[in-house]
């Protein structure tokens, strides 16, 4: 090798190496890898409880470390016995999207980029047309005259096509009826997105964004604890409420008394008698063969 | 550098040079280097990996977020140890003595007063404006149900259910009305809200009120939302 192939030869490597790296510069706006321990967990349905306890325990040294709040995470198994069912009066609902925000709330949803389980639509009387609804309604009172509600949320189907098409199984529906997701199964393909006949399902397409002071420390695994990028949530019905015996959030704060919610195995609950005495209940695009368990009633 | 190459075989159509391996090599290299160099320009002078700005989504007013309900009943007051005076009949009213009702050329009820802050509205027909038709007239502090039965204030869902009774039947069962707590009786209690604490019983048709702000657009609306119009039939 001469000594003047030799420099050329180097200068030649030296520039593409610079080229390859300066090219390679994105990848340093990524931020949010996964810890080796958050990589390397194993699938939710073949955890020990040894090894949950251990992965709970994790997350919530993750929580404290990012929002400086030591959470209380809990890993809610379903009830006996128990089979969730949603009731929602569209005689009664007034539209006020109160329910839309105490879920967010309760959810530790991203506020910034928004992510909402609940979409409130605003359809004229007389028809039940999907085409007709208008959810970007803001006018200065509501119930306008003319007008119905019908706030969709995740319907959590006996027949989900949301956890048919999912390539990882890190969605599925549990024994008491909700379907839930492993947020860090999930690969974030957004089949189940697609699949979903309800615009039920929301994808984190950036990093969430929730304010300390906002957030909700009370969180279960399946549910509400916080979302990484690149995942896909949904309602769940609060299942770190529900599990625990307790009202979900919706319920709770909608001012007109239009949700009911409940376990349909118990004759005596609200849902049984809202299912069996009302006149009328939609199920909503019921021809899918979806078969909600979400159930939309009238009262007259 | 191309036509620097071997000659062409025999056999190859004309124009068509091969290189020899070590030529090949360095012009894969340079041709690589050229591509990073460009990419690295690229990635330094735009702005194509910032996420797209929008304008910042503010917080929602935590007034959407409370679980109070419309009204307080007289349970409610009693039970929070709040001002009661509105209930205290007898600081003004005359024991034992029902008192007068003035009514005007239209058979309306002329609100005293002393009472100017109910709004007597009770039913769209405008017919149910007698003050005992719910209150006791012999004794203020008690309200009295259509067959002349004594009610409590505490338990007026009674007296509301003596007209509205498949209302009352409903919100026996938890299907009318908000029902907060446990869904789990075993779990914990069940809250209860009764009739008065969401419709003022003098006007008990729910009021219209403002919606909480709706799913953020992300863009600007290119044009004005169009004003808020009453649907075709």
């Amino acid at each position: 090798m001469t000594r003047r192939s030799f420099l050329r030869n180097s200068a030649v490597f030296a520039t593409g190496i610079a080229a390859l790296t300066a090219s390679l510069r994105p990848l340093l706006d990524i931020t949010d890898f996964p810890s080796a321990a958050q990589f390397m967990q194993k699938y939710y349905k073949e955890l020990t409880p040894e090894e949950m306890a251990k992965v709970l325990n994790r997350i919530e040294n993750e929580v404290e470390h990012q929002y400086g709040i030591r959470p209380h995470v809990r890993d809610y198994k379903p009830m006996d016995g128990v089979e969730y069912v949603y009731c929602l009066n569209l005689t009664r609902c007034i539209g006020c999207r109160k329910c839309v925000h105490a879920c967010v709330a309760e959810n530790n949803q991203s506020r910034d980029p928004e992510i909402q389980y609940i979409r409130v639509l605003r359809m004229p009387h007389g028809s039940l047309v999907i085409d007709n609804a208008e959810h970007n309604y803001a006018p200065d009172k509501v119930p306008g005259k003319g007008y119905f509600y019908m706030p969709v949320q995740c319907q959590q189907c006996k027949n989900p096509p949301c956890v048919k098409v999912c390539p990882v199984h890190a969605t599925w529906q549990e024994t008491d009826g909700i379907t839930v997701v492993d947020y860090n199964w999930c690969i974030g393909c957004r089949y189940c997105e697609a699949a979903c006949p309800y615009w039920a399902r929301r994808f984190n397409f950036a990093k969430p964004n929730i304010p300390k002071d906002q957030l909700n420390p009370e969180m279960s695994y399946l549910g509400n604890r916080p979302r990484s990028r690149g995942v896909m949530e949904k309602c769940h019905f609060c299942i770190q409420r529900t599990r625990a015996g307790r009202y979900p959030a919706c319920v709770e704060v909608c001012p007109a008394g239009a949700r009911k919610f409940g376990n349909i195995l118990d004759p005596e609950s609200e849902v049984s008698y809202i299912l069996k005495t009302k006149r009328v209940f939609i199920q909503l695009k019921e021809e899918m063969g979806t078969s909600p368990r979400f159930f939309y009633y009238f009262d007259v | 550098m191309f036509s620097r190459g071997n000659p062409v075989p025999s056999g190859l159509p004309e124009g068509i040079t091969i290189m020899n391996p070590q030529k090949k090599t360095t012009v894969v290299l340079f041709g690589l280097t050229v591509v990073f160099l460009l990419l690295a320009i690229d990635f330094f002078t735009s702005k194509s990996t910032a996420v797209p700005s929008y304008p910042p989504i503010p917080p929602v007013d935590k007034s959407f977020l409370s679980t109070a309900t419309w009204r307080k009943s007289y349970a409610d007051l009693v039970k929070n140890k709040e001002d009661l005076s509105d209930f205290d009949c007898y600081g003004c009213h005359e024991k034992g003595k029902a008192p007068p009702l003035r009514f005007d050329a239209k058979q309306n009820l002329i609100v005293p007063e002393e009472h100017k802050d109910i709004v007597m509205g009770h039913g769209s027909h405008g017919r149910n404006n007698n003050c005992f038709n719910c209150h006791n007239e012999n004794n203020l502090e008690l309200l009295s149900a259509r067959d002349g039965k004594e009610i409590k204030f505490a338990d007026s869902p009674q007296l509301c259910g003596s007209c509205h009774g498949p209302t009352y039947r409903d919100w026996e069962a938890g299907a009318h009305g908000r029902t907060s707590g446990y869904w789990d009786r075993s779990k914990g209690p069940i809250d209860r809200k009764l009739c008065v604490n969401c419709h003022d019983p003098h006007s008990p048709h729910f009021p219209g009120r403002q919606p909480a702000p709706g799913p953020h657009p992300l863009r600007a609306p290119a044009v004005a939302a169009a004003p808020e119009s009453e649907p075709h039939h």
